[in-house]
């Protein structure tokens, strides 16, 4: 699969995605509430939230397939849907589960597709099939296929468009274990070799958290918050932690807040929770921190960095949502759960 | 045509011809039927010449001519119209195609030449079987000049044609293939003819499609080519377009709106 090439129907935007105010009602119900979204270039982009939260709304309002209230968006740098035509042509998606022609090959479904895109798309259709591992059964008809397989003719569809952008909606629904993780070695790889940009909408934080490099969290039609996937699980910053095991808790104390590298450190059930200070290695400070405390006569037992999970902050931030007032559109909530 | 809307129509062509069930219930109405009336016919002039005639000849012709451009011929092009103008949307494929950026009214568009392509193939093979038949089975009777021939075949196509295209326009307003398809065989077998029976509507019912189709026929039957409500062949033409016009026009809004 060749890798994307300049082209005119791109511009230089930095940003893949860029929205703001994108409101979108369905009726009294309003299901996109003044979105803004910045989704970089060549970056693996999560769009986290529970069932009903928006985040299909939001990608269905991306490509056009439904219009918005208000609010503006760009993709690839083109006012949508203004240049829809131009902007789409680097984009492939998957909405919601992929559907296809069942009475048909599925390499009949993507020479329909090429037939769509343009006469160049004809030969990438073999090497889409052969990337998704469905070279062997691209003659048999899709009825025959499972979820599993479907999925990975979804992913061979969005490929013909040689994507600048890559939209995929819950994409790993049917996959087995061997299917999700060849399917993230192969989202990683379009970022990290190809340039491509990927965003991902999805209710599996696990999912989110290993395969993508920034994510936003929504939820209720808002954007709660968005940044790198380590901003996100530290609440707003990196933060590096450390549980210790010491023989002396008191000294220990005395020494950790008297140094420069640590933040913060506090006694707790399990040990004593030290936050190092930013912008110091993981790996080293927690080296420096173990020396520090053993000049000091302090036995170390035990010396754990603590991984804030995207899934413990995504509850946290849930969680408080829920506890707040559910009051009009545009109320207060989003900007007190921002840290 | 374009290069691109003439592969978008293949594509749709393909769609089509490959859904077995279309297009083998389509070959039963354009072929099937005529193969039951021959064997009928054939097999009953051969056991009582005196009662029944033989099974080919030019009226034989006219009848199955009327029977497959006024009756099973648009019931066929009713199935296949309708099947293209609601495959992409039933399939839920809709959204991917218009999230390659092609126009929707192109997407529109390449489905009615590919309905009118798999509907006039049928037809066409119906309308051999009928003319084999009425020059094979003609025994002492004449068979029919080429003038009926090519008026007939002329008839038949634009018969079929025209509610095939209407079908197509008409289910992607609809996006429904059942409602769909039961509102076009209802208007056209059941609520066409019982409007045109209403003489106090008068020349209201010039306004009915088949009326209008009916106009067109090249065999005559009581006097007024099978119409019931005569009209000019100007009005016609004139009713003819404005049913292509306006559902085209709602077919092509529909599609350019609707969410996918």
């Amino acid at each position: 699969m060749p890798t994307p090439s300049n082209d005119p129907a791109t511009s230089e935007s930095p940003l893949a995605i860029e929205t703001h105010g994108l409101t979108k009602r369905f009726g009294e119900r309003t299901a996109l509430d003044g979105i803004d979204l910045r989704v970089p270039r060549a970056s693996a982009f999560g769009f986290l939230g529970p069932n009903g939260a928006g985040k299909t709304t939001i990608i269905r309002t991306l490509l056009g397939l439904t219009s918005a209230n208000s609010g503006t968006m760009e993709v690839l740098g083109h006012p949508m849907p203004l240049e829809g035509a131009q902007a789409l042509q680097r984009v492939g998606a998957i909405v919601e589960e992929p559907r296809f022609h069942m009475h048909l090959t599925g390499r009949e479904n993507l020479r329909l597709i090429a037939a769509v895109r343009g006469p160049e798309v004809y030969d990438r259709i073999d090497p889409a099939l052969a990337r998704v591992g469905l070279s062997e059964r691209a003659g048999e008809k899709v009825k025959s296929y499972s979820m599993g397989m479907r999925q990975r003719l979804g992913v061979a569809r969005c490929l013909l468009a040689d994507p600048l952008l890559l939209i995929l909606d819950e994409p790993t629904n049917g996959l087995d274990p061997g299917g999700i993780q060849e399917f993230r070695e192969m989202i990683r790889a379009m970022v990290e070799q190809e340039g491509r940009t990927v965003f991902i909408s999805s209710h599996l934080l696990d999912e989110v958290e290993r395969t993508c490099d920034a994510a936003a969290i929504v939820d209720r039609g808002k954007i709660i918050t968005q940044g790198t996937i380590a901003e996100l699980a530290g609440g707003g910053v990196a933060r590096h932690e450390l549980v210790l095991g010491v023989d002396d808790s008191d000294r220990a104390l005395g020494t950790l807040h008297s140094s420069d590298l640590v933040l913060e450190a506090n006694r707790f059930d399990d040990g004593i929770r030290v936050v190092l200070a930013d912008g110091v290695g993981r790996v080293e400070s927690a080296a420096a921190v173990n020396a520090l405390l053993v000049h000091a006569g302090v036995g170390v037992a035990r010396l754990e960095p603590v991984r804030h999970s995207l899934e413990q902050r995504f509850l946290e931030i849930t969680a408080r949502l829920d506890e707040a007032p559910v009051d009009s559109p545009g109320s207060s909530t989003r900007e007190e759960v921002r840290s | 045509m374009t290069a691109i809307a003439l592969r978008m129509t293949g594509a749709d062509f393909l769609k089509l011809r490959r859904k077995r069930w279309l297009v083998l219930l389509s070959l039963f109405l354009t072929l099937g039927i005529l193969v039951i009336v021959y064997l009928v016919t054939v097999i009953q002039h051969a056991s009582n010449p005196g009662a029944h005639g033989p099974a080919g000849g030019t009226k034989n012709f006219s009848d199955g001519m009327r029977v497959l451009a006024l009756f099973f011929g648009p019931l066929a092009a009713i199935l296949i119209g309708v099947e293209a103008g609601t495959g992409d949307a039933s399939a839920g494929v809709f959204r991917d195609l218009v999230v390659t950026g092609r126009s929707r009214l192109a997407l529109f568009a390449t489905r009615v030449p590919a309905a009118l392509a798999l509907c006039w193939t049928v037809i066409l093979a119906g309308f051999a079987l009928l003319l084999i038949g009425s020059i094979v089975f003609a025994s002492n009777l004449p068979t029919p000049s080429t003038s009926l021939i090519l008026n007939g075949l002329g008839f038949t196509l634009l018969a079929t044609g025209v509610l095939c295209v209407i079908a197509v326009c008409f289910a992607s307003f609809t996006t429904s293939r059942p409602g769909a398809i039961v509102t076009l065989i209802a208007w056209q077998v059941v609520a066409s003819p019982l409007i045109a029976s209403i003489s106090s509507l008068g020349s209201a019912r010039k306004g009915i499609l088949s009326q209008a189709i009916i106009h067109f026929s090249p065999v005559s039957v009581e006097g007024r080519r099978g119409a019931q409500v005569a009209m000019s062949q100007g009005t016609a033409l004139l009713v003819l377009i404005v049913w292509l016009v306006v559902f085209l026009a709602l077919g092509a809004w529909r599609t350019r709106t609707m969410d996918a």
